[in-house]
């Protein structure tokens, strides 16, 4: 390997390299994950990665894929989803949605503190009306912003909403001992 | 674990061998699905209609892949092809995990285990995470708990006898007080009665009696409760400390440090202080309640059910109101705990903050944070000074009508309740305000009960574990020539999660082996499971012959030395620390140690030799010290076998050199087993352990692995680019 294939390389890894939307191919393999053609190479099982997350879900897109020796490697970043024609920003929004699965909380009906660390909240979701239990409430439901409440529950679901502000009166005021 | 959930729509759950529902697929739409296992196949289920199936030959492994907000279950092919078969929140891993783990046992030995052996996540009455607990604390009975508890107060019975009896006899002296009061205002106040001197005088002298006899109690109880408490709680720390350090790692991983320190010190504080102050006044309080009960019903019935009679709602209504009070106020401190993250952030970052110019925004962000505390703090001070009087004055309401009625009945105006005197309403008040107390004490006993339910569950969860990792009844203390043999060993830290897969190799005595790979592929596990922190969970690991379970724990680990990455200094001298591991060691055969270690030589430079001390772990020493002390710690051991984890990888090459030489000098003639992550460090070891996913992958000398161009030459080589990357981009930061 060369002085300037080494030198390269370092650029490669080092500079942020926003992909050029025109000329990606995203497909679904026979295992249902996504794969990727782009300028002649073909990466399977590509790692999409939000990279704001609670900020954007389809702009700034990591591309990523393992190598051999199960190594990271970053191919580029989507800058916005919106410039991928219209099925393939479907196919990576269903991926994302699947990925990032985090039902969004529409409706605070009590919470009720055990006083030993854990709280229950019963809230109304876009995955339907469930009772969430929360360990140490003071870290895992949160707001993130002025606006972002964000909640992780004992398994591990997560769950959010955008604007609390935008929830009705009875469910802000529950929310407002807590947050 | 229960893995026979509940079956598909039309179909019966005796079909399967297990049954999950999922409840995502696809488009992370929701769906009603389930996965079922029969004895060969794996089922996908939609609203009762099947959409796949797989023969368990499908696929070489199955595993469960943590999403961001959701999890998959896979089958790979190769490590590099893989089907999601299906996917689920988050909350049904551990269920899926384990299908996984025995489908995965099956492909490897061709047994189908039909019914898994790990524990419930959660509790199933309270659906709590179990977090490594074998029975739920808030949930365990309470009656057998606190009977354990009260059996440790058994070797001083004698001494905490005495003290409930102090109590007891106090609060008898606390009923008679009253008595005397009133026979003082009616025989002698009341009638102005002034040629009974003498009787007044005794009265008096009887009052002033009382106050005496119950300082002397209160003298008595109190040093006899500190005496139980205190001794109490240091059988309770000792025992939790012994039994702490007698766990397995695996028992002891499951638990944080900070867990485990709390159990000692906090829970077992909270026992104590609960064990000698609540425990006696449980005895007290209610003993007190029935005395004053009975007293007011004999005196007069009547005003006796008014005072009582609106108790049970007060309490109710009250005990509603000191959970909103409890909700203000832990938002105050939690605002009051945010405002101390922010200042200590600012204060410790205050270069970067002057470097990069964000004086206003921190000011800002500061005022912010405050404001809400001090509003949140003034919202709760309202609140508290609204509800506090209100609740004082409801719990005592019952004293207002004894008051009223009892006024009446001294003024005759209410003949059905008969005639009282001034004496006998003032006796009676009193009475009634004795019964508010163990009232008080009784509302916030649930919670305080509660709370030490749960401390106690969890200390006595450490003292009742029987350790995992023991020594078996016909185990030998082992003299070790130093051969180890890995036979077919599976191990996961995880049962769901295998790190070493189907080990098979030979370390052969008195020679030096490298265990390479990349990291998280099962290096330093493989040393864990010689030094016996962990059983395997399949296969075995041998010394000499001997299954390391038949060797004593005492005997293995006195003839193992280690050294590892980051050494942990103990707080004392640095003599202490190099005798650690054989305290009886000669102060010749120590210094010998540490000249071999080239650590002689750094601490004759220090200030007080031998002696200096290396508080605050060690850290006032540098790295290539510390780990000098460490080598020295291990040459004064002589074991039989070394095991060296990454033990230069954190210094620099000049140091490194140094180090090597003691290292040298520490593994001649003895079995040596090294990891470390610049591969050269291992190029003149006698052989090379290759490891990859978790699975042997080459054995074989530095030259035989290179010529056979495997997975160690594609190490060696990525190294050697990483290497020469850094030399063309001159930048010894970058990491490949």
């Amino acid at each position: 390997m060369d002085k300037q294939t080494l030198t390269e390389e370092k650029f490669e890894i080092d500079l942020l390299v926003l992909l050029d939307c025109s000329k990606l191919h995203f497909y679904k393999d026979k295992g249902n994950f996504i794969s990727l053609e782009y300028e002649g190479n073909t990466y399977f099982n590509v790692r999409l990665t939000r990279l704001v997350p609670f900020y954007s879900k389809t702009t700034y897109i990591s591309v990523a894929y393992d190598n051999e020796d199960n190594e990271f490697r970053e191919i580029g970043v989507i800058k916005d989803m919106a410039d991928l024609s219209e099925d393939q920003f479907k196919l990576l929004d269903e991926y994302l949605e699947y990925k990032y699965y985090m039902p969004e909380i529409k409706k605070v009906y009590s919470i009720k503190d055990n006083s030993r660390g854990f709280i229950f909240v019963d809230i109304d979701t876009t995955s339907g009306r469930k009772t969430i239990c929360i360990r140490d409430w003071y870290s895992n439901f949160r707001m993130l912003s002025e606006k972002l409440l964000y909640a992780v529950d004992v398994d591990g679901n997560k769950y959010f909403c955008p604007d609390i502000e935008k929830l009705d009166r009875k469910s802000l005021a529950t929310l407002e001992i807590f947050v | 674990m229960n893995l026979l959930l509940s079956a598909p729509k039309g179909h019966e759950l005796s079909e399967f061998l297990f049954s999950l529902p999922f409840n995502l697929y696809g488009k992370a739409q929701k769906v009603n699905g389930h996965l079922c296992v029969t004895r060969g196949e794996i089922i996908v289920y939609i609203d009762g209609e099947e959409v796949d199936r797989y023969n368990f030959n499908d696929f070489d492994e199955y595993a469960c892949e943590q999403l961001i907000g959701c999890s998959m279950m896979v089958g790979r092919i190769n490590d590099r092809s893989q089907r999601c078969i299906c996917a689920f929140s988050q909350d049904s891993f551990i269920a899926f995990a384990e299908v996984c783990k025995i489908i995965n046992h099956y492909l490897t030995t061709g047994i189908l285990v039909e019914q898994s052996d790990i524990d419930e996540p959660k509790c199933p009455k309270c659906g709590l995470p179990l977090d490594g607990y074998s029975e739920c604390p808030y949930c365990a009975s309470k009656i057998k708990t606190f009977t354990k508890l009260f059996g440790r107060v058994k070797p001083y019975k004698g001494v905490f006898a005495i003290a409930i009896l102090c109590t007891v006899l106090s609060e008898v002296l606390n009923v008679v007080s009253p008595y005397i009061n009133r026979i003082l205002i009616d025989d002698y106040v009341q009638p102005q009665n002034t040629s009974h001197w003498l009787g007044f005088g005794v009265l008096c002298g009887a009052m002033f009696l009382i106050l005496g006899i119950n300082t002397f109690l209160d003298w008595l109880n109190l040093k006899c409760s500190y005496y139980v408490s205190l001794n109490l709680g240091q059988d309770l720390r000792q025992d939790v400390f012994n039994k702490t350090l007698e766990l397995s790692m695996n028992s002891i991983s499951k638990k944080t440090a900070g867990d485990l320190i709390n159990r000692v010190s906090n829970d077992a504080n909270k026992l104590q202080s609960f064990l000698t102050d609540n425990g006696k006044n449980a005895v007290v309080r209610i003993l007190s309640l029935l005395i004053v009960m009975v007293i007011i019903f004999v005196m007069n019935w009547k005003l006796a059910l008014l005072a009582i009679i609106p108790i049970p709602v007060v309490l109710v209504v009250v005990k509603r109101l000191y959970n909103v009070i409890h909700m203000y106020y832990s938002r105050v401190w939690r605002f009051s705990n945010a405002h101390s993250k922010l200042l200590h952030d600012a204060l410790n970052g205050i270069r970067v903050v002057k470097t990069c110019g964000t004086e206003e925004a921190e000011i800002e962000k500061y005022r912010t944070a405050s404001e809400k505390w001090a509003k949140a703090a003034s919202k709760a001070e309202i609140v508290w000074n609204l509800i506090w009087p209100f609740c004082d004055f409801m719990l005592t309401v019952g004293n207002y009508f004894v008051l009223y009625f009892g006024s009446l009945m001294i003024l005759q105006r209410i003949p059905a309740f008969g005639v009282l005197t001034l004496g006998e309403l003032i006796q009676f008040t009193t009475y009634v305000g004795m019964l508010y107390t163990p009232l008080r004490w009784l509302m916030q006993l649930p919670r305080q009960l509660a709370d030490v339910s749960v401390s106690a569950s969890k200390v006595f969860e450490i003292l009742e574990e029987n350790t995992d990792v023991r020594d078996d009844a016909e185990c030998v203390d082992l003299d070790i020539q130093g051969d180890i043999t890995f036979d077919h060993v599976f191990f996961g830290y995880k049962v769901y999660n295998p790190v070493l897969k189907d080990i098979s190799c030979k370390i052969e005595k008195g020679k030096m082996y490298g265990i390479v790979g990349h990291s998280g592929v099962g290096k330093s596990t493989m040393i864990n499971l010689i030094l016996r922190l962990y059983d395997v969970t399949q296969g075995s690991v041998s010394i000499d012959g001997v299954d390391i379970r038949k060797i004593s724990q005492k005997s293995l680990r006195s003839q193992v030395g280690v050294v590892l990455q980051e050494t942990y200094l103990f707080e004392g001298t640095v003599l202490e620390n190099i005798t650690y591991a054989k305290p009886d060691a000669s102060f010749d055969e120590i210094v010998q140690a540490a000249k071999i270690a080239h650590a002689h030589e750094f601490i004759t430079k220090l200030p007080d030799g031998y002696n200096t001390r290396v508080g605050n772990k060690g850290y006032t020493l540098s790295g290539g010290e510390r780990q000098r002390i460490a080598i020295a710690r291990a040459i004064l051991h002589n074991p039989k076998i070394i095991i060296l984890d990454e033990a230069t990888a954190s210094l620099d090459t000049e140091t490194e050199k140094q180090i090597q030489e003691g290292l040298n000098e520490l593994c001649k003639g003895r079995t040596t087993i090294a990891i470390a992550h610049r591969l050269s460090t291992l190029s003149h070891a006698d052989n090379l352990i290759v490891l990859d996913k978790g699975r042997l992958a080459e054995t074989g000398t530095h030259d035989e692995l290179m010529r056979k161009k495997g997975v160690y030459y594609s190490l060696v080589m990525a190294q050697r680019k990483t290497t020469k990357m850094r030399e063309v981009t001159g930048n010894p930061n970058y990491v490949h």
